[in-house]
């Protein structure tokens, strides 16, 4: 009896594909995506952040900063004109900025304190990030002076600690909302959240197939594409209530269990309802498509949520991106989700217009559009199968 | 009404086509029986008038205009009740009739008189407002029904619609359905039960393996079997057989019966003194009519529950 009935669940088990893959599949997946994406969690992850230089000093200790700066991180990039509406919109993550005099300084006991290395941030980067790259600046600008003095006075041992501090400044450009664990995980966890309709639109749609309910609707003449459209606007509005819900906890809840609030003050209204809009759009066109593509419950219960997952696993929403490797921030930018993310992220951090999401709106808009037109073509199939 | 005209229909990288040669016409107000076994080809003939498969050769007219003519005028004019129970489980019954009303776009008053006409019909009102998935097998057979019938539809297509219900839901069905047929509704109803079809159908039409083997009246169909004599003997079947060829044509039954299909010329007397004279024991003798059980057996050489 007991052979009879493991042989059963095993049979069972290897005749359905999808459970397969979601046992074996799902995670060696897994493996690969998170494991690529936080190769680098343990190592230092100022180190691969995209960063220019403005050098208006160009004196030896200057060069010698930055060649020291530019050993331990990646090549900076070339400084664009606009760098500070570069840094605003997250195109660079840091400036470094030297002032002119700075190598004089650098060898003088009591150089001015309005000679300073600058650290220019972007609104997005993480709080930690920011304050160890800023440590490190200083570390770096310490050593420089400590060496340029013992030099200069030939073994004279000056405590370089006292002013150097005051030779290194760091801000962020941007606006005034500085980033925290809520204010960078209410955006991550919505998107996830808005797009995990799959699995309620699939699984009613493969009830309604089975049911028969469909092809009831057909033979009294209700179009493929009003019932589709009769399952994305009740969507619409779900996603609605779950960015309000979602932004609410942020805002109010996190506070009172001891958390920082999340900030909403300055924030482009129109621009956070447009990248509202296109993901939920993103996300109920995706789920449509699945909900056509899926033939049983079981289908329909393991795939969405896996396909959710995935892309919230490369689009950065588990890991942020900038902490990804190249080669996997590179696919980061082929997953809705990280599309939808980013967007929310101009709006919430970075004080980001129409302009700075329209980007994001219309990708996701064309996403939406193609998942559409797919499911319009399987629900005729699927309907008449 | 319903006239349907040499249609054939295969399914994609099928080897058999599904409908060979599919004729079949149906009066106003009539009940067509369609027996046949499973893959017999019935749900894909239900299909195509539902307009769930488009035609691949052949014709299909309703009242005279093609069949695509009419779904494009007013595709309420057939209503499908499948065997499943196409409708919302988590719904209520009243909001089950609400829905599909306004999915056959009734609005106002015309809305509220249909649902409280089928709600009728099903004899549902002391369950309005019980959700569908907490009702017996046999209201929600009912309320398949009522939700069929909400357009009013000319031809109404019942796919097995009595399927695990009790005696008294299934008694109260075809009493309905014989209603619906008397007020003008031209059904077609397909079931493995024969006694139903025995109890409702006006016409049958047995289809097996696509091909339409009968159609005609039920009481033709029955009278039919006028003529055959079946009987049961103690001797070897072969020379029973052999001798019984003059009277007619012999047809080996279940159970070690031979069916005899008498010739006009011959008697069941002939037939029985034929056998006596040959000194073969005669352990049954049943002549008359057929019932249609025997009759489907007899042309598809199957059970109406075989695979």
């Amino acid at each position: 009896m007991l052979f009879a009935l493991i042989r059963k669940e095993l049979l069972a088990l290897l005749r359905d594909p999808h459970g397969m893959a979601a046992l074996f599949l799902m995670p060696m997946a897994f493996i690969v995506i998170m494991s690529l994406a936080l190769q680098d969690y343990y190592s230092p992850k100022n180190r691969q952040l995209e960063y220019a230089v403005q050098d208006q000093d160009q004196g030896p200790q200057a060069k010698a900063l930055l060649a020291q700066w530019q050993h331990l991180h990646n090549a900076a990039t070339a400084s664009p004109a606009d760098w500070r509406e570069a840094l605003r919109a997250g195109r660079l993550r840091y400036v470094l900025v030297i002032d002119k005099g700075f190598s004089e300084a650098m060898s003088t006991p009591n150089a001015p304190r309005s000679i300073k290395v600058h650290l220019y941030a972007e609104p997005g980067l993480e709080h930690a990030l920011f304050r160890s790259t800023e440590a490190e600046l200083a570390a770096a600008v310490g050593m420089q002076r400590s060496n340029a003095l013992q030099e200069r006075f030939m073994g004279i041992s000056s405590p370089p600690g006292q002013d150097i501090p005051a030779m290194v400044s760091a801000e962020r450009i941007g606006a005034g909302t500085h980033p925290t664990s809520v204010q960078q995980n209410v955006p991550a966890w919505l998107v996830f959240g808005m797009f995990f309709v799959v699995t309620a639109i699939s699984t009613l749609f493969v009830q309604e197939q089975r049911d028969g309910t469909l092809a009831r609707l057909h033979a009294i003449g209700v179009p493929a594409g009003k019932q589709i459209l009769g399952k994305a606007l009740p969507y619409l509005l779900v996603n609605a209530i779950q960015a309000v819900l979602m932004l609410s906890v942020g805002v109010w809840l996190m506070p009172h269990l001891g958390g920082e609030a999340l900030s909403l003050a300055g924030i482009h209204w129109p621009a956070l309802i447009l990248v509202l809009t296109s993901t939920s759009l993103a996300a109920i066109g995706f789920a449509l498509m699945l909900a056509c593509l899926v033939r049983t419950h079981a289908q329909a219960s393991t795939l969405g949520p896996m396909c959710n997952i995935l892309m919230a696993a490369i689009g950065g929403v588990m890991v942020p991106s900038f902490v990804m490797p190249a080669i996997m921030q590179t696919a980061a930018h082929f997953s809705p989700m990280n599309w939808a993310l980013e967007g929310l992220l101009q709006v919430l951090l970075r004080g980001g217009d129409l302009a700075a999401v329209l980007p994001y709106a219309t990708r996701l808009a064309g996403f939406a559009l193609l998942m559409g037109m797919t499911a319009v073509l399987l629900f005729h199939r699927r309907v008449k199968s | 009404m319903l006239n349907i005209q040499d249609v054939s229909f295969r399914y994609p990288g099928a080897a058999q086509t599904t409908l060979n040669a599919v004729s079949l016409g149906l009066e106003r107000g009539r009940v067509l029986g369609l027996l046949g076994p499973n893959g017999a080809g019935k749900t894909t003939l239900i299909s195509h008038l539902v307009g769930l498969l488009p035609i691949q050769h052949g014709e299909i007219h309703i009242n005279t205009l093609p069949l695509a003519q009419s779904r494009r005028e007013c595709p309420m004019r057939i209503a499908l009740a499948p065997q499943e129970y196409a409708f919302y489980p988590m719904l209520t019954v009243a909001e089950n009739l609400s829905f599909f009303a306004s999915a056959c776009q009734f609005h106002g008053s015309r809305k509220v008189v249909r649902i409280t006409a089928c709600m009728a019909l099903g004899q549902l009102e002391r369950f309005a407002s019980t959700r569908a998935n907490q009702l017996s097998g046999g209201l929600k057979r009912r309320l398949n029904l009522a939700i069929a019938m909400l357009a009013e539809p000319e031809l109404l297509l019942l796919d097995e619609p009595t399927v695990g219900v009790d005696p008294q839901s299934r008694a109260f069905l075809l009493d309905a359905v014989k209603a619906l047929a008397q007020a003008g509704t031209t059904v077609i109803y397909t079931t493995h039960y024969i006694e139903e079809i025995e109890a409702i159908a006006d016409d049958v039409a047995i289809l097996d393996h696509g091909t339409i083997l009968r159609h005609a009246p039920l009481a033709s169909l029955l009278a039919e079997g006028g003529a055959l004599l079946t009987l049961r003997v103690a001797a070897p079947l072969d020379a029973v057989k052999t001798m019984l060829q003059s009277f007619g044509s012999v047809q080996q039954g279940g159970d070690g019966e031979i069916e005899l299909q008498l010739n006009p010329e011959a008697s069941p007397a002939a037939v029985l003194q034929a056998i006596a004279a040959h000194g073969i024991e005669l352990q049954m003798a049943r002549y008359g009519s057929h019932d249609l059980e025997r009759l489907f057996m007899h042309l598809t050489h199957r059970q109406l529950r075989d695979d």
